[in-house]
């Protein structure tokens, strides 16, 4: 016997204490969260927002992120254990709300990994090559680097490494998984954040344009930064004060980070008791990830600094020496530390925190085909677990081959840019926002008898919060449908944001379909999600 | 053994014919009154003729309300309160619905219970929990349509009161290592898990599961339409991933997620690959549901989320020796 909280007795039984530790859950969130892959957009982009403060930037998107990252904890409280999105929206909607939503997230995260692949070899691949060119190992490694940014460079790289992330589930399951995928996490750590805090801190911006002449010297290019700092100029650039339009316009960037940050629906414990990990856990996460930033943020900008990272946005690379595209972060702090062996564990660091994100992504998306065809809306082949690996195989293959499309979808051509994805990622939460709000309405014995039963000035606390969540993530869409570079604004994207509302309708209608299919077959879907009478 | 509580057969033919009977299935519902309402409910809501609930049904929490002379103060969700009257009630409803038990009590009778050595507050918890128990299966005498046949079973979490509290049921009927028979089919039944790290209740060794499973299942003899109903799942299957636990019963973390491993019964599946009977039902692990052929047999796990007020199960529609089956969360 044990006795868990004052007033309270439990005994003898399975599952009892199976709540994950908060620091667990925060750091999962965290790394789920693409800091990394962030904070490179960002600088890459940075000359699409002159005058962004990016402090500033990513606070807003923080603040916007934080109601609904509290409504997920919420929500993930009341319903542990249950498939997320796909069953708060079920449940308060109907189910072919909740399909939709997460037929949509699932598609638009098959989209965007092929963002991950593409970045996996320009960025890490590329970028190792041109390091060691860059300190003098010679020119046969910058045209081994530069080979990685090419097309096919890309898309090969790309389709191996996801080749091999799938492989990881077919022939050692998900315990291989498991053990890459601590080690690796380590190593993210280490290269993609920590390193370049420190590089930051201990580097003068002078030493750095020095180390960057050294360093495209050996492209053939002799004061490199002088001939970049005249291209940009060539292409428009000239320093920009303050702009609040463009630093708002720059939170859909950030939005990658805080827009999702509450993956720990797992850590679910059995019993509601005075714990409550996922309240810890979620904004928790968010405040980390603010932290993070505030560390990571002033620190680049000490080395590096805004002008010269919207320079190398706007510049021609040929011009400085870099033929094969711009640097990313991780390959200027190397650059910046003079040193190869750190330019390569940032690179490394960066690198293996986009591969762990492969079958990261891979498994999600394939759990999410798995509920569908647990309910008989897909074919009951994509719910087969392979009895040696225990992964469910098919599924894996069809996100698979999603997978390599996309991937061919950015390597040869420009139909995306990195953050198109991120406004049909967000739809399905504006959808779960509105089924927090509706929920102690919809489901009212459920919202009575949970810990969320109080009201704030006579409103439902799950309303008051979810209602702010609503705000939080229309304000996100709002930015994404104003900012040109989203990729998917009204004046310049139109189509695209056509494409996000329509792959949600597709989806609905592809419940309905299945919904009348199964009914041929004499299966009643319906019954799935009936309510049974509880009198 | 050949203890067949009751032969209740309804004449729907013989072994060669292809009579259909519609099973419903639950399991781990521990203590949630609305499920166990539910539970009951599915008979004619989903038309089932057979009712099989497959262990682990009462619950692991009492929640005290204590009686002072301002009201009854309870500690729910961390939150403290007073309640009397009306409140009172809305509380020990709002406390059931969440699968634990309230229970009203002195601060006296407080003292003494926290002051209870493991073994004595593990008797007061089956004494508690059988009051809410016997409730539980006179509202099921009630409800229950005589045509439908119930059976209900312990789990590894069921304190020993509840094995008599079945017996002594009117319209439930007991199954656990037994026998029974409804339609052409046999099922026979074990509440019992392997080891755990808990330490619950009905725990045996591996090789005592197989010895039990095995010996009812000799005894049945043709499988073609026998169904397996053995609270926990088969080692190695979809069926029994839980995460990994480490000696103060935290989740093991590996990288960023919890560490799953394989919980199931290395007893159970073997018993399922010698005799590969038509079906195989399961509970016990929670978040592992899904349906697995092993060899013939097909094996199921509806999981379960009690603590949401949904009840997690399964459909079975068994026409000679076929078997159809449809998750449904009610």
């Amino acid at each position: 016997m044990s006795s868990t909280a004052p007033g309270l007795f439990t005994r003898r039984a399975t599952g009892l204490v199976r709540e994950g530790r908060t620091r667990d859950a925060l750091f999962y969130n965290l790394l789920w969260s693409s800091v990394g892959l962030t904070f490179a957009f960002f600088w890459l982009f940075a000359a699409f927002y002159p005058g962004a403060n990016a402090l500033l930037s990513f606070l807003i998107a923080a603040g916007l992120g934080l109601p609904g990252a509290f409504l997920y904890a919420m929500l993930t409280q009341l319903m542990p254990r249950t498939g997320g999105d796909y069953v708060f929206n079920s449940r308060s909607l109907h189910p072919s709300i909740g399909f939709a939503g997460n037929f949509s997230y699932s598609f638009w995260l098959a989209v965007v990994i092929g963002v991950y692949t593409t970045y996996i070899a320009a960025y890490g691949f590329g970028a190792f090559g041109r390091t060691m060119a860059g300190f003098g190992a010679g020119g046969g490694w910058l045209s081994f680097g530069d080979w990685f940014s090419t097309d096919w460079g890309l898309f090969i790289t790309g389709t191996v490494a996801l080749l091999l992330s799938a492989a990881i589930f077919a022939l050692g399951g998900m315990r291989l998984f498991f053990k890459i995928q601590a080690v690796c996490f380590g190593l993210y750590l280490l290269g993609a954040i920590l390193v370049p805090v420190f590089v930051g801190l201990l580097t003068s911006h002078g030493t750095f344009v020095a180390n960057f002449n050294d360093y495209a010297s050996h492209f053939g290019v002799q004061d490199a930064a002088a001939k970049l700092a005249s291209s940009a100029r060539d292409a428009g650039f000239a320093p920009a004060s303050f702009s609040l339009e463009t630093t708002i316009r720059a939170v859909s960037v950030f939005w990658f980070i805080f827009g999702f940050i509450f993956s720990s629906n797992y850590f679910a414990g059995e019993i509601r008791l005075a714990k409550r990990t996922h309240i810890y856990s979620m904004p928790g996460a968010v405040v980390l990830a603010v932290l993070v930033l505030l560390c990571l943020v002033p620190t680049y900008t000490h080395v590096i600094g805004y002008d010269f990272s919207s320079q190398l946005g706007l510049a021609d690379p040929t011009a400085y020496g870099f033929t094969a595209g711009a640097p990313a972060y991780p390959e200027l702090i190397g650059i910046a530390a003079g040193s190869p062996v750190i330019g390569i564990i940032a690179i490394g660091g960066f690198t293996i925190g986009l591969l762990t994100w492969l079958p990261q992504t891979l498994m999600l998306v394939s759990r999410n085909m798995f509920a569908w065809s647990f309910d008989n809306i897909m074919p009951s082949k994509l719910s087969y677990v392979d009895p040696r690996s225990r992964s469910p195989l098919i599924a894996i293959c069809v996100m698979l081959v999603l997978s390599i499309i996309s991937t061919a979808i950015y390597s040869f051509t420009d139909w995306f840019s990195s953050i198109t994805a991120l406004l049909g990622l967000t739809l399905p939460l504006f959808v779960t926002a509105i089924a927090g709000t509706l929920l102690p309405f919809r489901q009212k014995a459920l919202v009575e008898s949970s810990p969320y039963s109080g009201k704030v000035l006579g409103i439902p606390v799950l309303t008051a919060v979810g209602t702010l969540a609503i705000l939080g993530f229309g304000g996100a869409m709002a930015i994404l449908m104003w900012d040109p570079g989203s990729g998917t604004s009204l004046s310049e994207n139109a189509p695209k944001v056509a494409l996000v509302a329509g792959v949600y309708a597709a989806a609905m209608a592809i419940w309905f379909a299945s919904r009348a299919i199964r009914k041929q077959q004499g299966i009643d879907v319906d019954l799935a999600y009936q309510e049974l009478p509880a009198a | 053994m050949g203890l067949f509580k009751r032969s209740n057969d309804k004449g729907n033919g013989g072994s060669g014919s292809a009579s259909a009977v519609r099973l419903y299935y639950a399991s781990d519902i521990h203590g949630s009154a609305v499920l166990w309402r539910k539970f009951l409910n599915a008979a004619s809501a989903y038309k089932a003729e057979v009712l099989v609930m497959g262990g682990d049904v009462t619950g692991k929490v009492v929640v005290p309300l204590v009686e002072r002379d301002d009201g009854f103060h309870v500690d729910l969700f961390g939150q403290r309160s007073v309640v009397s009257g009306e409140a009172l009630e809305e509380m020990e409803h709002k406390i059931r619905n969440n699968g634990m038990y309230p229970h009203r009590m002195s601060g006296e009778e407080l003292e003494r219970v926290a002051a209870l050595s493991e073994e004595e507050r593990e008797g007061w918890f089956a004494d508690v929990m059988r009051t809410t128990f016997d409730g539980w299966l006179a509202l099921a005498d009630d409800r229950l349509d005589p045509a439908t046949r119930c059976f209900v079973m312990p789990g590894n979490d069921d304190p020993a009161g509840v094995d008599r509290a079945i017996e002594e049921a009117v319209k439930v009927e007991a199954c656990d290592g037994r026998i029974v028979r409804f339609g052409d089919y046999t099922m026979i039944s074990l509440g019992y898990a392997n080891r755990t790290p808990f330490d619950s209740p009905r725990e045996l060794t591996e090789e005592d599961l197989l010895a039990r499973v095995v010996a009812m299942a000799e005894e049945v003899g043709d499988m073609t339409r026998c169904i397996f109903n053995l609270h926990v799942p088969p080692y190695e299957s979809s069926l029994d991933s839980a995460p990994a636990l480490d000696e103060n019963l935290a989740v093991v973390m590996s990288g960023s997620a919890p560490k799953m491993i394989g919980v199931g019964s290395t007893a159970v599946r073997e018993a399922i690959e010698r005799f590969q009977p038509l079906l195989s039902l399961h509970g016990h692990v929670h978040e592992s549901p899904g349906a697995e052929h092993i060899g013939r047999t097909l094996s199921i796990n509806p999981g379960s989320d009690y603590h949401t007020g949904r009840i997690s199960g399964c459909l079975i529609q068994l026409r000679g020796d076929s078997v159809r089956h449809q998750f449904v969360t009610g």
